[in-house]
């Protein structure tokens, strides 16, 4: 394990991949810290910057560009009160009121510091699960590949936010539009109308960029940006008090992020949310929720971070996306002609390790650039929208150009723009649908491969012992959904969320 | 309030739509048999599954109504669409100064507020800043003005 580390570490501390992690948190913190935008629609959008980079450097860049990302979000909910994503609302909450009172520095150094513990035991949590996890991975079959998948995009369902219904039917509508290309075993052409662009699948990135980036901007344009005025950041330094109460928040909420991380449809704005629950039953103080109580910044900070960590887990060991910002990263890797699973740690242990490596120092890089340099990024937070949104549109318009210097790209991220308005408009999660988008053509891959292997028997999937688990594991959850007294639970915790 | 107008009835029928219209684009896929699936079997499958779902959704969302979809507003949505259509036509054709410029101007009339010199100052700016990106820092083949640069 030492030897593997070591491995990641020489890779990560390259000058070339020092400069990209530092570069991707740069940008990733520069977009992130802007209001409105969240990271899954800033990695969408930094998509093509990354493409012609060699494999491990932009797996590299695009970690620092979610962190960055991740970090910005909660400087915007601290200062201004608009979060930039889900899991920063509740960061809002409290972390705006300790800005009013005149504590701003405070909060913001607690949840970088906070956020840095929480990387660190997130990042040695997945050197830890990565190997066994990863050798059990390599005992699957294709049916068995095919349920677990089928969990995971079940899992991803029962945690989205909305219509349980809804979410099923933007999976297999990702799936349908994964089918687009030349079948593979074949050469038969699917859905491409004659475009010979289209022969190789619809581009990954061109409907990231559209769905999320460009659907983001429109409704930020739609809704009137009211700004309260930046508040100003004195002293950097919290008060012993302070730093006393932060402690044990802190560590809680890395416990419950880490763990609430590696759930399949988990990840940050889970953690930051039963954090902050947590925080409020243990305290005790409750009263002071709600009016700048440290540990309501603390805890949820941490706890996003751990989770945004511990999620790569099931991505980088199975393959298995857990969230949209993990379909993105997988969406990545193939691009760069590296398919996630199992095989990725053997075959490529520098990428493998090299990735995880860089993960701590991206977490490390934050830190110094976020807290001396927050005077940028309060400058930044006063430009007013309605400069940032065109020029945010041209950087997506030219990124997309510049993937394969053709204007089809700048047209297909049109397209998916007022595809993915519309999804917004009628409450049609995005998540599930990029979640399809991306296990599809894999998952026909399998499905086909394992009806080979049985003669057409579907009853490979339940005599396979593991597939038989799995499909059970999916089961019970789709049961479990079904339960009136489960549904209102979850309904009543994306309430919380939406208020 | 009429009940078509929902959000889950319109869910069901775009996914009604999408449905029957990969089964349509799709109907020359030979569908195989199970052992041996041909192209098109995965996508009947999944048509078929999305007509289902699609069916339900809006059926549910008539018998016990759903939250009203909001009037949406056409200006932004029109006008960054309008923009990015500008960008890939003029692109190629006139260069880069001429795209960006329409992007910019198009989507700054999508925004609430519109005042020409700030356009004109965003559209200097961007342009000094892409050209130091793009054509300079990352050497990237454009021209910034077809025929010119």
């Amino acid at each position: 394990m030492l030897s593997n580390l070591g491995l990641g570490m020489s890779v990560a501390l390259s000058l070339q991949n020092l400069l990209y992690a530092f570069i991707g948190c740069m940008v990733g913190t520069l977009i992130g810290v802007l209001p409105g935008i969240g990271p899954v629609a800033t990695i969408a959008m930094l998509l093509p910057i990354t493409f012609h980079l060699p494999p491990v450097a932009a797996l590299i860049m695009l970690a620092g560009i979610y962190y960055g990302a991740q970090y910005g979000g909660s400087t915007t909910s601290i200062l201004v009160n608009l979060p930039g994503e889900a899991s920063s609302v509740v960061t809002c909450i409290d972390g705006y009121q300790m800005a009013r009172k005149g504590r701003a520095g405070a909060a913001l150094s607690i949840s970088a510091l906070g956020s840095f513990f929480a990387g660190t035991v997130g990042t040695l949590i997945i050197v830890l699960f990565a190997e066994p996890l990863t050798q059990m991975a390599q005992k699957f079959g294709p049916a068995d590949y095919c349920s677990l998948m089928a969990l995971g995009l079940v899992a991803a369902i029962v945690l989205a936010n909305g219509s349980v219904l809804k979410a099923i039917a933007m999976v297999f509508l990702g799936l349908l539009f994964g089918l687009v290309g030349t079948d593979v075993n074949t050469g038969a052409q699917r859905f491409t109308f004659g475009i010979p662009e289209l022969s190789d699948g619809i581009d990954f990135a061109p409907i990231a960029m559209g769905l999320f980036g460009i659907a983001e901007i429109v409704v930020n344009l739609e809704r009137k940006m009211t700004r309260s005025g930046a508040i100003k950041v004195t002293s950097l330094w919290p008060t012993r008090e302070e730093a006393r109460r932060a402690w044990p928040a802190v560590i809680r909420g890395t416990a419950l992020g880490a763990i609430l991380g590696v759930l399949p449809g988990g990840g940050p704005t889970l953690g930051a949310f039963s954090s902050y629950t947590l925080e409020k039953k243990v305290s005790r103080r409750p009263q002071e929720f709600g009016r700048g109580a440290v540990e309501g910044v603390a805890a949820p900070e941490s706890a996003n971070n751990a989770a945004a960590q511990t999620s790569f887990i099931p991505m980088l060991t199975l393959g298995i996306p857990s969230n949209a910002v993990m379909a993105l990263m997988v969406g990545a890797m193939i691009i760069q002609g590296i398919q996630p699973g199992p095989e990725v740690m053997t075959k490529k242990p520098d990428l493998f390790w090299g990735m995880i490596a860089s993960m701590w120092i991206g977490n490390l890089m934050l830190v110094i650039i976020n807290l001396p340099m927050i005077g940028m990024w309060v400058k930044l937070l006063t430009v007013p929208y309605r400069f940032l949104a065109p020029a945010i549109l041209l950087f997506c318009a030219i990124g997309a150009y510049s993937l394969q210097n053709s204007i089809f790209h700048v047209e297909q991220v049109a397209i998916f723009g007022v595809l993915g308005y519309v999804f917004v408009r009628l409450g049609c999660e995005g998540a599930p649908f990029l979640l399809g988008l991306v296990l599809g053509p894999q998952m026909e891959e399998y499905f086909r491969r394992a009806m080979l292997l049985s003669r057409g028997d579907p009853s490979v999937f339940i005599q396979r012992p593991i597939s038989l688990g799995l499909l059970v594991t999916t089961a019970i959850l789709l049961v479990l959904m079904a339960l009136p007294s489960l549904r209102k639970a979850r309904e009543e915790a994306f309430q919380e969320e939406e208020g | 309030m009429n009940r078509f107008l929902s959000k889950d009835f319109l869910a069901g029928v775009m996914f009604i739509a999408f449905g029957l219209t990969a089964l349509w684009f799709g109907r020359d896929l030979a569908t195989g048999s199970t052992v041996r699936m041909g192209p098109g079997y995965v996508p009947h499958m999944l048509s078929y599954i999305m007509l289902v779902l699609g069916f339900l959704i809006a059926v549910i969302a008539m018998f016990y109504g759903s939250e009203p979809v909001e009037a949406p507003q056409l200006r932004p949505i029109v006008m960054v669409t309008a923009g990015l259509v500008a960008f890939a036509l003029l692109f190629e054709t006139t260069g880069m100064f001429p795209s960006l410029a329409a992007l910019v101007l198009i989507a700054s009339l999508g925004g609430t507020e519109f005042k020409a010199t700030e356009v004109a100052a965003n559209i200097a700016v961007l342009t000094v800043l892409c050209i130091l990106v793009f054509k300079i820092g990352l050497s990237m083949n454009i021209a910034v003005l077809n025929g010119v640069w």
